[in-house]
């Protein structure tokens, strides 16, 4: 077999895919871990970072208080999401208790009932959080339907 | 002449900082998934006929309902999920629409019962997975250097980062299956024709769409 004939047997294999792929994505990550101090930072960032840590709800402390007084939540696009930051503030009795009791509620986000509604995540990019949920929703079907399959 | 792309919108749908759009060039991207997803929808899976060679026999291999289902579901989540990529003006969440495809893709192949074809979905499901890596590598760079995510922002700023648009493409490479058709062809020898061409459509549009980005930002 020639060279060539030998490359094309070897990609013709559906087995070696994977290695393929996986030995090409790391020659591009190597590539772009290479060239990382030449990008250059643009000095406007959407969200800024920088937080409080006085604050046992930091890095999530945007002030405000619920449903009356809007938090301080930055966005893309204000006029698209006019209602932003009436429910940042929001606790429940018993995040509110651990608010008050220990420096590090803001780090559960979702360890505990209630927790911080975040609005960056829920309100003004909330159509990511759906398309994970969707994402997860699709994969867990195959798997059921697979394994359901293979106990018929 | 791409820079007009963006500005010139038919149609603009704000769900808070994502907005969706319809440009002139993916409104036929889009009118092109619609008209797959509506014939998905519609239409009953082919039948195919193997003719015994020499002899006047023939076999017709039927698609049981409960299959025909999960696929017809699949496949309609992978039109929609290709709309919402091709229309997507964010780029965190036109990587996550791709991941969904690849994820669908599997889906519509993981029903069929021919050990050739799972063996082959099984190695593609593989390379999907990786690929959500150099994806969300991608998102993650633009958004540290430039701040922002939403393509309208990134038109102005007008320096995304090569490394950046790199990383999205070989992850749409894995998603979208497109290097790789000696993985399509095993897929595609499946029965269920309208069902299955649903992921040869999805990753088609979602290149065109990439190519859009990549000359737009």
């Amino acid at each position: 077999m020639t060279r060539i004939q030998r490359i094309a047997d070897y990609l013709a294999n559906i087995d070696n895919l994977p290695k393929i792929y996986a030995t090409v994505s790391c020659l591009i990550f190597l590539i772009c871990l290479c060239t990382i101090p030449l990008l250059n930072y643009h000095e406007t960032q959407l969200y800024p970072k920088s937080f409080n840590p006085n604050s046992s709800l930091n890095p999530y402390d945007r002030g405000g208080f619920p449903f009356t007084e809007p938090a301080h939540i930055i966005t893309q696009y204000p006029q698209y999401s006019p209602a932003s930051g009436y429910v940042t503030a929001y606790l429940t009795p018993v995040s509110w208790f651990l608010a008050n009791t220990t420096e590090h509620l803001g780090t559960t986000i979702v360890g505990h009932p209630g927790g911080i509604l975040d609005e960056i995540l829920y309100y003004t990019r909330g159509l990511d959080t759906i398309v994970e949920a969707s994402i997860f929703f699709a994969a867990f079907a195959v798997a059921s339907f697979l394994y359901r399959r293979s106990k018929k | 002449m791409f820079e007009q792309i963006h500005e010139q919108t038919l149609l603009l749908l704000p769900f808070g900082d994502i907005v969706h759009y319809l440009s002139g060039y993916t409104v036929i991207l889009a009118a092109f998934a619609v008209m797959f997803l509506l014939l998905a929808l519609v239409s009953l899976p082919e039948r195919p006929i193997d003719i015994v060679f020499g002899t006047d026999g023939y076999y017709i291999k039927e698609i049981p309902v409960d299959i025909m289902k999960f696929q017809r579901f699949m496949a309609l989540a992978c039109g929609i999920s290709t709309i919402g990529a091709i229309t997507t003006g964010d780029i965190f969440n036109f990587t996550l629409f791709a991941i969904f495809i690849g994820i669908l893709n599997i889906g519509i192949v993981a029903a069929v019962e021919n050990k050739h074809v799972l063996d082959a979905a099984f190695s593609y499901g593989l390379v999907v997975m990786m690929a959500t890596i150099p994806l969300f590598a991608g998102a993650a760079t633009i958004i540290a250097t430039c701040g922002t995510l939403s393509i309208g922002e990134l038109v102005d700023t007008d320096a995304t980062p090569l490394i950046a648009k790199l990383l999205i493409l070989i992850g749409v490479f894995g998603e979208g299956m497109a290097p790789f058709y000696i993985g399509k062809t095993e897929i595609t020898r499946a029965p269920g024709a309208p069902y299955i061409l649903m992921i040869h459509v999805s990753s088609l549009l979602l290149f065109l769409r990439t190519i859009e980005i990549f000359l737009t930002v």
